[in-house]
């Protein structure tokens, strides 16, 4: 039946495969199936923008009132940009998960556990394609803040740091999200539990009104929340001064006393997140009999 | 009943000595414990030579699906050796993973991707060579029949194109040893033809096939040799046509009114010519398993007719798969959706 010599050369391990290969072929099919399930893509844009848009037409001029008694002359709209980048890179984060449960429900999460590709290089390329996402989805949001009137007073090279913000704030919770659909091998259990955290961070933090104007308690759980770090290291970018009042930091000068304490604030949390989700993906991928 | 662990006790002339090949799958004392505690797989001993056509079966629950996966590497044994094409499952895992195709039980592909998308995917996955993946790619399209739709994604295919398609992912970098898990389960006939021409194609280049099935038919035309597992343990191996001969020689039907199937058995058990055969009770009339059945079945029938039974059918027939797997597990093999393949 066989005849040895019809045999594939004897290099049997025919793997070509470097750790930044595999991570850039996992890039490319994630971003692929983000481009042909565009439904995915404007949803979590559209809620975003009706927050935008609903919150500077009906509180525009009961919170700017509120906004300029700490900062004077900027408009709601200005105030609001950089929390709904927050948003944006929030609600984006959700959808993390999904695409995991997804993938261990149609069999690809196997699939790809039988290939020879790198583990880690296979989450990386996915984290990759959901950042990059990210990144996008946060520029068409200021975008059109610019459109609307707003202005990025740090000009592009803060537009910029704007969009890095969004990319750390959305890494815990995309790490928060594939911890959930590891979990809970469930897309349903994932999309709720994911949703269920996304409006009480939100409200609960400084995205739409200044510290000092929330209620005693929401202040306390706003200091401990990461979206108010996110927000307001996005929004010193956004008004060029320094907006953070949950940390009263003074080292750097300026504008950057607003930013660097929250950017730090979000990689701890980011390393934090991150090696839950490892731990967790690693769990599920390990060759252990469960 | 079949031997135990025994090949035939006939020489095979059919086939060289299975020895003499390098082995494709080796598993000494294979055993694979959950964490919850039920023993799966129970020391199996597995040896495919390179290049045949291994099937592997059981009723469901049997370990079949266990034994692959430890064998693909995606569960670790909890005993015992396990090397594949050379390499040991736990200490070398990428190598057997860049050596080996796998084709899960369930469907496996990306329905947002296209059909040569997921192909080109694989391809990278394994790392096939850039300026080769091109014409690998519309080679297995055509391999599998889907060069028409290549460009239409996977979630407008019918279930019998995405298990082609499936197919045919798990041979983009031509690997030496296949695994097909129930590769044909819930296809209509054609469907399951087509598949059954692929896989008899690639095992003619040389590829080791090692195959899990509910059909024994599909067994009994594609597989060179067969191991039968039941609750975790190899109950039986052999070629099929080993395992046919020992289920003791021919089959003799008989087809009896109901009320007449409990005498018509005593009267064979009682008959002469059939003091060693196996008489069974089926669910409509008798069956006589004996090297005989041919030479006396008349009789028999002739002595049932003098008792004043009535006859309304009668058959003898070669043993097929599935008397042999009646005799090994007590039980038919479990069939949703029998075809007519």
């Amino acid at each position: 039946m066989s005849t040895p010599t019809d045999r594939p050369d004897k290099d049997l391990t025919r793997s070509r495969n470097s750790f930044l290969g595999d991570a850039w072929v996992n890039f490319k099919r994630w971003n692929l199936k983000a481009v042909r399930n565009p439904f995915v893509l404007v949803v979590s844009l559209a809620q975003p923008v009706i927050f935008l848009v609903l919150f500077t037409e009906v509180f525009g001029n009961v919170a700017g009132a509120a906004v300029n008694q700490g900062i004077p002359g900027i408009s709601y709209e200005t105030y609001l940009v950089p929390a709904i980048t927050i948003q944006v890179a929030l609600a984006a984060a959700i959808t993390s998960g999904i695409g995991l449960v997804n993938d261990i429900e149609n069999g690809m999460f196997e699939k790809v556990l039988v290939s020879p590709m790198n583990r880690t290089a296979v989450f990386l390329g996915k984290t990759a394609a959901e950042m990059f996402r990210i990144a996008i989805q946060v520029s068409i949001i200021l975008g059109l803040g610019v459109a609307l009137g707003t202005d990025v007073t740090t000009g592009p090279a803060g537009a910029i740091g704007i969009v890095a913000v969004g990319m750390l704030f959305s890494l815990w919770f995309l790490a928060l999200s594939n911890s959930l659909a590891v979990l809970t091998r469930d897309q349903e259990s994932t999309i709720i539990a994911a949703n269920l955290l996304q409006f009480p961070l939100l409200f609960l933090s400084t995205a739409f009104l200044p510290l000092d104007s929330l209620p005693g308690w929401v202040q306390t759980f706003a200091t401990y929340n990461p979206v108010t770090y996110g927000v307001d290291a996005a929004r010193s970018l956004m008004l060029d001064r320094d907006v953070m009042t949950v940390l009263d930091v003074t080292a750097f000068g300026g504008t950057l006393d607003g930013v660097i304490p929250g950017v730090v604030v979000l990689l701890a949390l980011d390393l934090l997140l991150g090696a839950v989700a490892v731990f967790l993906l690693s769990r599920a991928s390990s060759s252990q009999a469960r | 009943m079949p031997q135990q662990r025994g090949a035939s006790t006939e020489p095979r002339t059919e086939r060289e000595p299975a020895d003499d090949r390098a082995a494709a799958v080796d598993a000494e004392g294979l055993r694979l414990t959950y964490s919850d505690g039920t023993e799966a797989v129970r020391g199996v001993d597995l040896r495919v030579p390179e290049g045949e056509f291994f099937g592997f079966l059981g009723p469901n629950g049997a370990g079949k699906t266990t034994t692959i996966k430890v064998l693909a590497t995606l569960l670790a044994p909890t005993g015992g050796t396990v090397r594949i094409n050379g390499f040991d499952v736990t200490e070398r895992p990428r190598a057997v993973r860049s050596t080996i195709g796998y084709m899960a039980q369930e469907t496996s592909v990306d329905e947002e991707l296209t059909a040569a998308e997921n192909i080109s995917f694989a391809c990278e996955a394994y790392g096939v060579p850039r300026s080769e993946r091109a014409d690998r790619i519309d080679d297995l399209l055509d391999l599998v029949d889907l060069a028409d739709v290549a460009d239409k994604e996977a979630s407008e295919f019918s279930g019998g194109m995405k298990k082609r398609l499936d197919a045919a992912t798990a041979l983009v970098h031509e690997p030496p040893l296949v695994f097909l898990d129930e590769p044909t389960t819930g296809l209509d006939p054609k469907a399951r033809n087509r598949l059954w021409e692929y896989f008899r194609r690639i095992n003619d280049e040389g590829t080791t096939i090692f195959l899990t099935t509910q059909y024994l038919e599909e067994a009994d035309q594609l597989c060179e040799q067969l191991a039968v597992i039941l609750d975790g343990a190899i109950e039986a191996r052999g070629s099929p046509a080993d395992l046919k001969r020992e289920v003791g020689g021919e089959i003799l039907d008989v087809e009896l009114a109901d009320d007449a199937r409990e005498r018509a058995a005593a009267i064979a058990r009682d008959f002469e010519a059939f003091a060693d055969a196996t008489v069974d009770v089926s669910d409509d009339g008798i069956t006589v398993t004996s090297p005989v059945a041919r030479q006396y079945g008349t009789d028999l029938l002739v002595a049932l007719r003098d008792a004043g039974l009535t006859v309304t059918g009668f058959n003898v027939r070669a043993p097929t798969l599935d008397d042999v797997f009646l005799a090994i597990t007590g039980e038919e093999l479990d069939r949703e959706t029998e075809g007519s393949a």
